[in-house]
């Protein structure tokens, strides 16, 4: 039973909400293991209106941006609520936040009223308070006792607000009417790796245009687990679907997730990869803990899965095709599967009952599905979690299309893909070098599928721009298509598989971003290498490809013919893994997810025109490819040496 | 249809009792003394239950011997099957069909101890036309002298089945991690043990499948279906909530059947006992695949209603007991708009309109 709201805002979606499912829980905040406070939709309308009209009183003008520095809690979308309410935009970031960004952030955005959710970074937003000469007042979040005019508690704000409203004060249900769909409802800051942050312009319609796509389907008998940061796109896009779908969203912290998990019963989360990666680790680790019997029950049963699934896989079209096959093979392939499927699935209806149910019961054993984004997810996990009976529902996006690009869904889940491109959405790859389209092209056969490029996006999620850059903005979007700086293809059923970045910028399984530039400009000026390139998207730490500079190693009296000999060279390998760890180290400025774990050595120069533009760039995608092999296992087996 | 062989060999026999012991042991080590309380808990599901277990199931058993117009034996049977207490692989296909597990884990409790009662009287009400004609029967061919229903034979069999099962418990009782894998071990070791005993008995007796009359096959397959069937309408009739309604249904249905192995060898001799036999095994056979389909129907059809009682029944968890969930106006459907299970608990009161 569905009945997702499509509003024109979001405070007409906080308003029907409050209509259509009043008394029902919307958030509810752990106070002990069993032991949880609710908010229903209505409470939390009515709250919000009054949190509005304090903040029209403190002199909040409509799309004005007000601060909001905080994480997951129940005043957090409070505070959102409110903010919609009077018609302005908030501007998110988490607790972690810097001083150097806050500074950039409040004066770029112009910002006069900042919530703050902790007293330890109001203080801090206070000790930098000659840097921001527009910031006025500071309301907090929690309770602190060094409240003055300028810095005070929302429940104050949202009692000024409740009494100017018993006395007939409307101004909010004004503001409400104003709004137009281009309107701002956030300004979202990412955090660049190198220069200043860039604020994404999101408008009502952007984030409303994603309650009509989302293919996943909720409802007011679901439960929401939140644990990803909420000011992150990818969770807050969730926040809004729960409230859209009459969702009750429970706030869960890593330190309780475990209880949580089997208190809440969740049917639905959302996760970043690095979630599942520890829960498959759990899983294993049980598994191998417990009793031989058990192992071996174990293991038939996820054989048993594995064939069950993939043969459905084949016979349902829904593998991985990033090349064209013939559809004569598939069909002649398909009795053979069929076979299999008949054969395997008593066996596997009586494993998966008695072996498999208890295991997804140890990972929340409601759950119906969860995204994963954030990052790429490791294949084995992948197959793991959808062949154990979770489907895993990969999905890709950014900041910029808030968010959601394409994700997979249960009826279309191709492991290894990123699913179909939701509704009202097109996609494009573009030939990186020339700039031309290769899909959608009826020229190319099967109109550009399997062809790799550049993603470029269209459609009504496309951010309106970066704040107050102009050129970045025009850079990105043009025409209406932006470039996402991502590497992918259309497979052959359809779906939308990542390969990589067009950009430089590596993205390791914690998030973090790092540039690969310094790191290598640094390493070429060693007189031992000739060439570098940092590879390491979506693994734990980075590696390095190196190609050594023959004249500098025989300068160091290793006698070396060629390349080749120097792969192979012990004395040679020593020698540059010294010279990095002394070049890229802590104490000359490198931050320590940037160290070098492994690297390889490369039998073969880079040519200009091959491996280089003509204007001596690595092109990053074809080394990366040209040598995939050896990234594979650098990243395969432990460190082996440098730290 | 005569047996010319017998249908077990002795090594059969041996493997046929290490199941039947391991199965109830696996039985025994799934039950606490709390299963016994909760029986107190539904009493209106149990009594409901207990009527379409020891009510309709026997009756069915015979109307199918006699409407279908069964040889003595197997009709003697197919009672017998009718009136065995549920088996444990009724929970776990209740918690399949998003039934109720308590009142599944209850029944089978319940049902269980009753049948030291309970079958006797009516394997001694049912069967009586039935032994008489085998007695003739018997006379007839010079064999036997008068056949009777070996009734202590049976209640010694019974009590013998429970020793297992007594020791399963107190294994529980002492530790729960070797409870819980004596438990699969158990279930895994049966399953084997039948799917070898089906094969065998199939690769000796391959003529025994097609010599076997439709009626034995329609009798094997129905009495399941129709205690799945009514024991649904039965539990509806009496406006048991859907979770309820499910368990019931599929606790009718599922018979416990090493129980009827245990009696049959116990009990009966030969040439009786190899056709009984054959009748449970088909039962056996075919109440997998019925209660699987069943399930699966179940799982569908009790979606929404079952979700509904899930996370009303985590608000209640969460929230304290006092806690009432409000569905906005029509999202329940009328069926189970009133239910106490699914929009707010006992200890609630919903004001009505």
């Amino acid at each position: 039973m569905e009945n997702r709201i499509v509003a024109e805002n979001m405070a007409q979606l906080f308003k029907r909400a409050a209509e259509q499912y009043g008394d029902l829980p919307a958030f509810a905040t752990r106070i002990e293991e069993l032991q949880w406070e609710p908010v229903s939709f209505r409470e939390m309308y009515n709250r919000g209106l009054n949190l509005a009209t304090g903040l029209i009183e403190l002199g909040v003008e409509a799309n004005e941006h007000v601060g909001l520095f905080g994480d997951n809690r129940f005043e957090w979308i409070l505070t959102d609520c409110g903010i919609q309410l009077c018609g302005a935009a908030d501007v998110p970031r988490g607790r972690d936040i810097t001083d150097t960004e806050l500074v950039y952030i409040i004066n770029h955005a112009e910002i006069k009223i900042a919530f703050a959710e902790t007293r330890q970074l109001a203080e801090r937003i206070l000790s930098l308070k000659p840097e921001l000469p527009t910031l006025k007042t500071i309301i907090l979040h929690e309770e602190a006792d060094l409240y003055d005019d300028n810095l005070l508690h929302i429940s104050t704000v949202e009692s000024t607000g409740k009494n100017l409203r018993a006395d007939g004060d409307r101004r909010a249900e004004q503001r409400m009417e104003a709004i137009n769909p281009d309107d701002l409802f956030t300004l979202i800051y990412t955090s660049g790796t190198t220069g200043k942050p860039k604020g994404v312009m999101l408008s009502h319609a952007n984030i409303m245009s994603q309650m009509k796509v989302i293919p996943i389907e909720l409802s007011c008998t679901d439960r929401v687990l939140s644990i990803l940061p909420v000011w992150h796109i990818f969770e807050r896009v969730f926040e809004v679907y729960t409230i859209s779908c009459g969702v009750c969203t429970y706030y869960t912290s890593i330190r309780t997730l475990g209880d949580d998990l089997k208190n809440v019963e969740p049917t639905f989360m959302g996760s970043a990869p690095r979630l599942w990666e520890s829960l498959h680790h759990r899983i294993l680790k049980k598994v191998k803990e417990s009793h031989p019997m058990r192992q071996l029950l174990f293991h038939t049963a996820y054989f048993l899965s594995k064939q069950y699934k993939s043969s459905l896989y084949f016979l349902f079209d829904k593998r991985l095709k990033i090349e064209r096959q013939s559809m004569l093979k598939r069909i002649l392939l398909s009795p053979f599967y069929a076979l299999r499927w008949v054969v395997v699935t008593p066996f596997y209806g009586f494993f998966n009952v008695a072996v498999l149910e208890p295991v997804r019961l140890s990972a929340g054993g409601s759950l119906k599905a969860t995204v994963s984004g954030g990052g790429a997810l490791p294949n084995e996990i992948d197959r793991f979690f959808n062949f154990i009976g979770i489907p895993v529902l990969e999905g890709y996006g950014m900041t910029e299309t808030s968010p959601v690009i394409a994700v997979r869904t249960d009826r279309e889940l191709v492991i290894g893909t990123v699913g179909p491109v939701v509704a009202d959405t097109d996609v494009r790859i573009v030939d990186i070098e020339s700039g031309k389209t290769l899909f959608p092209d009826e020229n190319h056969p099967e109109n550009g599928r399997g062809l790799r490029g550049e993603i470029h996006v269209k459609g009504p999620q496309v951010m309106q721009g970066y704040y107050k850059e102009k050129e970045l903005t025009e850079k990105t979007i043009q025409n209406g298509w932006l470039n996402t700086g991502d590497l992918g293809m259309i497979t052959f059923n359809n779906c939308l598989k990542i390969l990589g970045r067009t950009k430089s910028t590596i993205v390791l399984l914690s998030g973090e971003n790092l540039e690969p530039e310094p790191i290598e400009m640094r390493l070429t000026q060693s007189p031992l290498i000739e060439h570098c390139m940092i590879v390491g998207q979506d693994k734990k730490h980075i590696g390095a490809l190196i190609v050594p500079d023959l004249d500098g190693l025989r300068g160091k009296g290793i006698e070396v013919a060629n390349l080749n000999d120097a792969v192979v060279n012990n004395e040679a390998k020593k020698l540059i893994r010294a010279e990095i760890k002394k070049t890229i180290s802590l104490y000359n400025g490198f931050k320590r997810h940037e160290l070098i774990q492994d690297f390889t050595l490369l039998p073969e120069n880079f040519r200009n025109g091959v491996e280089l533009t003509s204007l001596y760039k690595m092109k990053r995608h074809i080394i990366q490819d040209k040598y995939a092999d050896e990234i594979e296992s650098m990243f395969k087996h432990e460190s082996t040496g440098v730290k | 249809m005569e047996f010319t062989t017998q249908l077990l060999y002795p090594i059969d026999q041996i493997l046929l009792a290490v199941m039947i012991f391991s199965i109830m042991f696996g039985m025994g080590a799934s039950l606490t003394i709390d299963d016994f309380k909760t029986v107190l808990r539904y009493p209106r599901g149990i009594l409901i239950g207990f009527l379409s277990q020891f009510g309709l199931m026997p009756f069915f058993a015979y109307g199918l011997a006699v409407f279908l117009n069964l040889p003595p034996a197997y009709a003697i049977s197919i009672i017998l099957i009718g009136c065995l207490p549920g088996g444990t692989t009724s929970n776990m296909f209740a918690y399949f069909a998003r039934g109720s597990v308590a009142l599944s884990i209850a029944m089978t409790t319940a049902s269980t101890i009753m049948a030291l009662i309970m079958m006797p009287i009516l394997l001694e009400f049912y069967t009586q036309e039935f032994t008489s004609a085998l007695s003739a029967e018997l006379q007839l061919a010079g064999t036997g002298t008068e056949f009777v229903i070996p009734t202590g034979n049976i209640i010694a069999s019974l009590i013998l089945v429970l020793v297992p099962v007594a020791m399963g418990m107190f294994l529980r009782a002492k530790s729960q991690v070797w409870a819980k894998t004596a438990e699969d071990t158990a279930g895994f070791m049966g399953i084997i043990v039948i799917i070898y005993l089906i094969g065998t008995a199939f690769a000796r007796h391959s003529g025994l499948m097609l010599q076997t009359p439709v009626e034995i096959y329609i009798a094997a397959v129905c009495v399941g279906l129709l205690g799945f069937l009514f024991g649904f309408w039965m539990s509806r009739l009496f406006r048991l909530s859907p979770i309820f309604q499910r368990a019931i249904s599929l606790e009718t249905g599922i018979q416990n059947g090493p129980i009827a192995f245990a009696i049959i060898l116990l009990s009966f001799a030969e040439p009786v006992q190899s056709q009984m036999l054959w009748l449970a095994i088909l039962y056996s056979t075919f109440i997998v695949i019925t209660s699987s389909f069943i399930t699966l129907y179940y799982r569908r059809v009790g979606k929404f209603d079952y979700e509904i009682y899930k996370n009303t029944t985590i608000h209640n968890r969460l929230f304290g007991d006092e806690y009432v969930s409000h569905y906005p106006d029509g999202f329940l459907p009328k069926r189970i708009e009133h239910d106490p299970s699914q929009g707010f608990t006992p200890g609630q009161v919903r004001e009505k309109k």
